[in-house]
């Protein structure tokens, strides 16, 4: 069990030597750009040798080849000793060694180290090495220390070969459509690229791509090139570069799935709604569908809220959804003001009404920001500032 | 105030690149489309589509799609208020309404043969009156060669009928101390409906500035 409880200390302690400046590496993108050149780790160590022969080899070269080294060894003995750290664990756990999965190491670990911890980076953990230590880009330059990478200059080699092949592709469709109009032919609109539904990736996402960290800018740079590739007529023709950077969204409303209203002693169909939050306020409502329009709210009725403006948000979404004088509410709140608790009611009877109402209304209501909770809460005060944002008056003398 | 919807919608991608600032909400939610007749409008272009894929921030509390909801008269709330105490603020524009129809309602009994002309709803009055009162242009200070000139610019639409409301709402409390501000406020209303009063001689006077330092325009350029 050492081994799960080493690792973090071990990480630490051994990649001091190789954080400089080697960046990481994933097998996606840059493995297909490099593929030609297959410069990986263990390859150059084997070719170490003859280099050395050959000529005096750079100390950039020298470092690197070093630093493989050692980096390929650490993650040898890492490796075996996740295995036998594996071994002991189905061992303790009674199960056979051979087909224990990651699943069951995470399992047994959080049943034998049972942790308290809030942040689950924080708690004890057992992976296997590739994942626990970020790969790490291969070199990037030969024995003599000359780059491979015409763009290596650059800083961000991949980043800006990628810009390459966007704008290469752009002019290879431009060159299409002028060919095609000179035959008289025009790009198809049934085939066009549809991008609704679709985003490119996020920074993160093509960081990982890249084995490369981007700013925004450059990012802004990327998408804007991207949408200039999508929009041109023949697009459709590089359709596969497009979908190697092109994500689905989620149907937005199709994520909430909606509950099967209950049936009460009277035979009425109803759906209760837990947890209506809003500020501090915090609740439940159930929606009766055939009613006549009754609200009750903590035994009282609309007249609850001495404020307009909560009464009207109560009777929002109800207005929106064309229910009023259709169905029944009732609720409970506390916590909060007025408006918070309006505010959580609405959201109950929103949510509710989802049940009661056809799936173009959902939308409807979501579009009109009725089912969506609100998360703002009071900003808190800032010492040396005289409220959130406020600062105290300041004079010179 | 009736802002265009498609300046909203910000391409997703776009969104993305921004930080986050002080928003509870992740920069790519997009604002809440309470109103149906919005929404209907949306429908028949085919930016509908791609809002299904993109989450709403939740509508805010002073929004609503009742027949009483108007958003000019939402935001002359707005400005009323002072130190949050919005529903003073909506109570007095209310006491105001009333005063503006009581007004209205003896002008037409006093002069029969014009019932049809007399506008007596009081949102109608409010929207005219800010409307009738919206500059065009206003006057900056640029300075070219050590002197300041007085530049006319264009106003944009947002701040044109903000400086409006400010106007009529400022001329509403300067009037003397014992009246109290719902019947002020009605009459600037009112005045500024029939094209009349301090509010709108105040924008003509602007406008006149502004036409006579035109020959400064191009110092908004040059």
């Amino acid at each position: 069990m050492a081994v799960a409880l080493r690792f973090g200390s071990n990480f630490l302690k051994n990649n001091i030597n190789y954080v400089q400046n080697i960046c990481r590496i994933t097998d996606s993108y840059t493995a297909q750009i490099q593929a030609s050149r297959n410069f990986g780790t263990e390859v150059t160590v084997k070719a170490a040798p003859l280099a050395v022969k050959k000529q005096k080899v750079s100390q950039a070269m020298k470092a690197y080849l070093e630093r493989a080294r050692e980096n390929d060894e650490f993650m040898k003995t890492q490796k075996l000793e996740y295995q036998i750290g594996k071994r002991h664990l189905a061992n303790m756990m009674g199960e056979d060694p051979e087909t224990f999965t990651q699943e069951d190491i995470d399992n047994a670990i959080e049943y034998l180290f049972p942790s308290g911890l809030f942040d689950k980076r924080a708690r004890p953990l057992m992976k296997s090495p590739e994942e626990v230590f970020p790969a790490r880009k291969a070199a990037e330059f030969d024995e003599t220390g000359r780059p491979f990478h015409s763009m290596f200059y650059t800083g961000r080699p991949n980043f800006f070969k990628l810009l390459y092949d966007i704008v290469e592709e752009m002019n290879n469709l431009n060159d299409l459509e002028e060919r095609m109009l000179r035959r008289g032919t025009r790009a198809d609109p049934n085939q066009k690229v549809d991008f609704t539904g679709f985003q490119w990736l996020t920074k993160d996402q093509l960081e990982a791509i890249l084995v490369e960290q981007i700013n925004d800018l450059e990012y802004t740079n990327f998408t804007n090139a991207m949408d200039r590739l999508v929009s041109l007529p023949f697009s459709y023709k590089s359709r596969d570069f497009i979908n190697k950077f092109a994500k689905p969204l989620l149907d937005q409303t199709k994520q909430l799935e909606i509950p099967k209203p209950q049936f009460d002693a009277e035979g009425r169909q109803f759906v209760t709604t837990y947890e209506c939050l809003r500020k501090t306020a915090r609740g439940d409502v159930t929606v009766r569908l055939p009613g006549t329009g009754k609200i009750t709210i903590n035994g009282q009725d609309i007249t609850y809220f001495e404020e307009l403006q909560s009464r009207e948000q109560v009777l929002f979404p109800l207005i929106f959804a064309e229910m009023l004088g259709k169905v029944d509410i009732e609720a409970n709140v506390e916590g909060g003001g007025p408006s918070g608790q309006a505010g959580a009611i609405r959201w109950g009877i929103a949510m509710s009404l989802r049940s009661f109402v056809d799936q173009e209304m959902v939308e409807s209501m979501r579009l009109a920001g009725l089912l969506q909770r609100d998360y703002r809460r009071r900003e808190r005060k800032k010492y040396g500032q005289e409220g959130a944002r406020r600062k105290y008056t300041w004079k010179k003398r | 105030m009736l802002r265009s919807l498609c300046s909203r919608l910000v391409p997703h991608s776009l969104v993305c690149a921004f930080t986050r600032g002080m928003s509870a909400y992740p920069p790519h939610y997009i604002e809440a489309i309470f109103s149906k007749k919005k929404q209907l409008n949306l429908k028949e272009t085919d930016e509908y589509i791609k809002l299904s894929h993109m989450p709403i921030k939740a509508a805010k509390n002073d929004e609503s799609e009742s027949i009483f909801y108007n958003e000019l008269v939402n935001k002359m709330v707005n400005y009323i208020t002072k130190g949050g105490n919005k529903k003073l603020a909506r109570e007095l524009l209310t006491k105001s309404f009333e005063c503006m129809k009581r007004v209205q309602i003896e002008r037409m009994n006093l002069n029969p043969d014009a019932k049809d002309t007399i506008i007596a709803d009081p949102e109608q009055l409010l929207i005219k009156a800010i409307e009738n009162s919206r500059p065009l242009l206003q006057l900056t200070a640029i300075k070219r060669g050590g002197v300041k000139y007085q530049v006319p610019i264009p106003v944009t639409e947002k701040r044109s009928y903000f400086l409006a409301m400010k106007w009529i709402l400022e001329a509403a409390r300067e009037k003397e101390r014992k009246v109290h501000l719902p019947e002020k406020l009605a009459w600037e209303v009112l005045d500024a409906a029939y094209n009349q009063g301090r509010v709108v001689k105040k924008k003509n006077d602007l406008h006149r500035q502004c036409e006579a330092n035109r020959a400064y325009a191009h110092y908004r350029w040059s």
